[in-house]
C-alpha cells in the first residue's frame, strides 16, 4: 500500500471575521496528483499554505510526512517542493545565481544545469530575474520547486502564463515526476490541466468542501447535480465544473464602450 | 555552525553582497558619499586646532562623526529597505519555503550591512590618516566598543521603521525622513560646535547625536565612563526599538 505523505483532517481556518477554511479534510499518498479547485476566494491557497506550514491552522490536523508542517518545517522542506502562487525573486539576482543559492539550501539538490534545459532556460542563466518574461519566471519558479528532489510537490497554478506548447511540456515533465512516486499537490483554474494529471480531486466552494475523491468520481458526483438536458454538454471536465460552480455576477461592457 | 551550514551562509552573504553592489545605494552611500564629505568638508573647514592650543583638529573631531554616517546608511537605509523589499514582494515568504527559512537570508543581510559599515569606518580612516594625518587618542577597545553600541542603536531603528511600516512606502518614508534630518542635525556631518544654540536643543532630541558625540569622545580619548548617559541612551533606545520591532512582527502577520 503507497505511504500517506499529507494527512488534512477537520482543517479550519479564518482571516479576522472571515471563514477561509471549513472543516476540510484530504489525503495524498506517494505517487498520487490530488488538484485542489474552486472559484477565487474558496480557500484553495489558505489550505495549501496550512500544508505548507507557512499558515497556522485555528482547528484540525495537517500532517505531512507524518509530521505538523508548523513544528518540523526544517526538516519537512528537505522533502518539499513548492511553487508558490505569488513569488518574487531579489530583482537584480541572475538565474544561474538563483539556482546555485537554492541549490546550497538542500543536502542533496537536482542537476539544476539539467533542469535549466528542460526548463528552456539554458540560455537565460546570466539574465537577471527581474528581466525574465513572466512564463519564463514561471519556469524558473518550477524550476526551483524541484531543486531539492522532492517526493512531495505543491504547485499553486502551475501553467498561469504559460503558452500551450510548454503547457504540454511541462504536463510530460510532472506525469514523469509522478512516475518516480512523486506526490504532487496542485492547484488550478485550468481544468483541462487537472483533467491531464490529477487522479483525485478536492472541491471547495467559500471555503467549504463539495468534494474529494478521484477524478471519475467528481465526474459522477457533478453529473448527479446537473439538469439531464445540460449532461450532453458537459462533456469535458471544463464544462461540467462550469456546470456545477456557483454563478459570478454577469460582468458586462455596456454603458461602458 | 558546521561546514556545510557555514559553507552556505558565506555563498548567501556572497549574493547579498553583490546584490548590494548592483542596487548601488548601500554601495554609494556607505563608501563613497562619506569619502566624499570628508574631502569636500576637510577642504571647507580645513584641519585646524579646534580651539587654539588644542592637539585635537578639526577632522580629528568631523570623521568620527562620519562613521556615524556611514552606520546611518546601513542601519537606517541599506538594511530596512532592503528588508521591507523582500517582505512587500514575498521574498521571505518563498526561503521559508525552503530547509532554511528566511532567518537564513534576513542574517545574511545583517552581515552583509554590518562589513559595508565596517568597510565604510575602515576607508574612512584609512583616508583621514593619509589625507588629514587622523590621530586616534583612544584605545581600540572603547571606541570598538561604542562604535558596535552606535550601529546596534542604528539597526535597532531601522528594523523598527521596518515593522512599523506596514508596505515599504511607509518605511521608506521614515526611514529617508529619520536619516537625512539625523544625517544634518546630529553632527554627523558638520561638527555639532558649529551649530546656533536652537539646532543644539533639536539636535538633542535625535538617537544619531549620541552616536556622535559617544564616537567623538571616545576617538578624543576619553573612556567610556565619562559618556555613562551617551551609553545609557543608546542601549536603551536599542533595547526598545528591538522590543517593540519584535512585538509587531510577532502580533502581525508578515508571510
Amino acid at each position: 500500500m503507497s505511504q500517506i505523505i499529507v494527512q488534512v483532517e477537520h482543517l479550519h481556518l479564518s482571516y479576522k471575521n472571515v471563514k477561509a477554511v471549513q472543516d476540510v479534510s484530504f489525503s495524498i499518498a506517494e505517487g498520487q496528483v490530488l488538484a485542489v479547485i474552486g472559484a477565487n476566494g474558496s480557500g484553495k491557497t489558505s489550505t495549501i499554505e496550512c500544508v505548507e506550514g507557512l499558515r497556522k491552522p485555528d482547528s484540525g490536523s495537517v500532517l505531512v510526512f507524518g509530521k505538523e508542517p508548523m513544528l518540523h518545517r526544517g526538516e519537512i522542506y528537505k522533502k518539499i517542493g513548492i511553487q508558490l502562487q505569488e513569488t518574487e525573486y531579489p530583482a537584480k539576482i541572475q538565474v544561474e545565481e538563483l539556482c546555485r543559492l537554492y541549490a546550497g539550501f538542500y543536502e542533496r539538490p537536482a542537476d539544476w544545469e539539467g533542469l535549466l534545459l528542460q526548463m528552456n532556460l539554458a540560455e537565460k542563466r546570466k539574465r537577471t530575474v527581474s528581466k525574465l518574461s513572466g512564463g519564463e519566471k514561471q519556469r524558473l519558479s518550477v524550476l526551483l520547486a524541484l531543486m531539492g528532489r522532492p517526493k512531495l510537490l505543491i504547485l499553486d497554478e502551475l501553467t498561469t502564463g504559460l503558452d500551450p506548447e510548454v503547457r504540454q511540456n511541462m504536463w510530460e515533465t510532472f506525469r514523469a515526476i509522478r512516475e518516480n512516486g512523486v506526490a504532487i499537490l496542485l492547484v488550478s483554474h485550468y481544468l483541462d490541466e487537472v483533467e491531464a494529471l490529477a487522479d483525485r480531486m478536492l472541491y471547495l466552494e467559500k471555503g467549504k468542501q463539495q468534494f474529494f475523491g478521484t477524478q471519475e468520481e467528481f465526474r459522477q458526483w457533478a453529473k448527479a447535480r446537473i439538469a439531464p438536458e445540460q449532461l450532453r454538454e458537459a462533456d469535458t471536465l471544463e464544462k461540467l465544473y462550469l456546470q456545477i460552480v456557483p454563478k459570478t455576477t454577469g460582468i458586462t461592457m455596456e454603458g461602458i464602450l | 555552525m558546521n561546514t556545510i551550514t557555514m559553507k552556505r551562509f558565506l555563498f548567501t552573504c556572497k549574493i547579498e553582497f553583490l546584490l548590494m553592489v548592483r542596487n548601488f545605494f548601500g554601495f554609494f552611500f556607505g563608501l563613497i558619499f562619506p569619502l566624499m564629505m570628508l574631502v569636500l568638508f576637510g577642504s571647507i573647514f580645513g584641519n585646524n586646532p579646534v580651539s587654539p592650543g588644542s592637539d585635537l583638529r578639526m577632522m580629528d573631531l568631523s570623521i568620527p562623526g562620519y562613521t556615524v554616517m556611514v552606520m546611518g546608511v546601513a542601519g537606517l537605509m541599506s538594511f530596512p529597505l532592503t528588508l521591507a523589499e523582500c517582505k512587500e514582494k514575498k521574498i521571505y515568504k518563498r526561503f521559508d519555503a525552503t530547509p532554511v527559512g528566511k532567518k537564513h537570508i534576513i542574517l545574511a543581510q545583517v552581515t552583509v550591512n554590518l562589513l559595508l559599515t565596517a568597510l565604510g569606518i575602515a576607508i574612512l580612516l584609512i583616508a583621514g590618516k593619509l589625507l588629514y594625518q587622523l590621530q586616534i587618542q583612544g584605545d581600540i577597545l572603547s571606541v570598538t566598543a561604542a562604535a558596535l553600541l552606535s550601529i546596534a542603536a542604528m539597526f535597532s531603528m531601522g528594523f523598527l521603521f521596518t515593522a512599523v511600516g506596514k508596505d515599504a512606502k511607509l518605511t521608506h518614508l521614515l526611514c529617508y525622513l529619520f536619516y537625512f534630518v539625523m544625517l544634518f542635525l546630529s553632527g554627523a556631518t558638520v561638527p555639532a560646535m558649529l551649530f546656533p544654540e536652537s539646532i543644539r536643543s533639536l539636535s538633542k532630541l535625535l538617537p544619531m547625536t549620541y552616536a556622535v558625540d559617544l564616537m567623538q569622545g571616545v576617538f578624543a580619548g576619553d573612556s567610556l565612563r565619562m559618556h555613562g548617559k551617551e551609553l545609557l541612551i543608546l542601549g536603551g533606545l536599542c533595547l526598545v526599538f528591538y522590543g517593540i520591532g519584535a512585538y509587531l512582527y510577532a502580533k502581525r502577520d508578515w508571510t
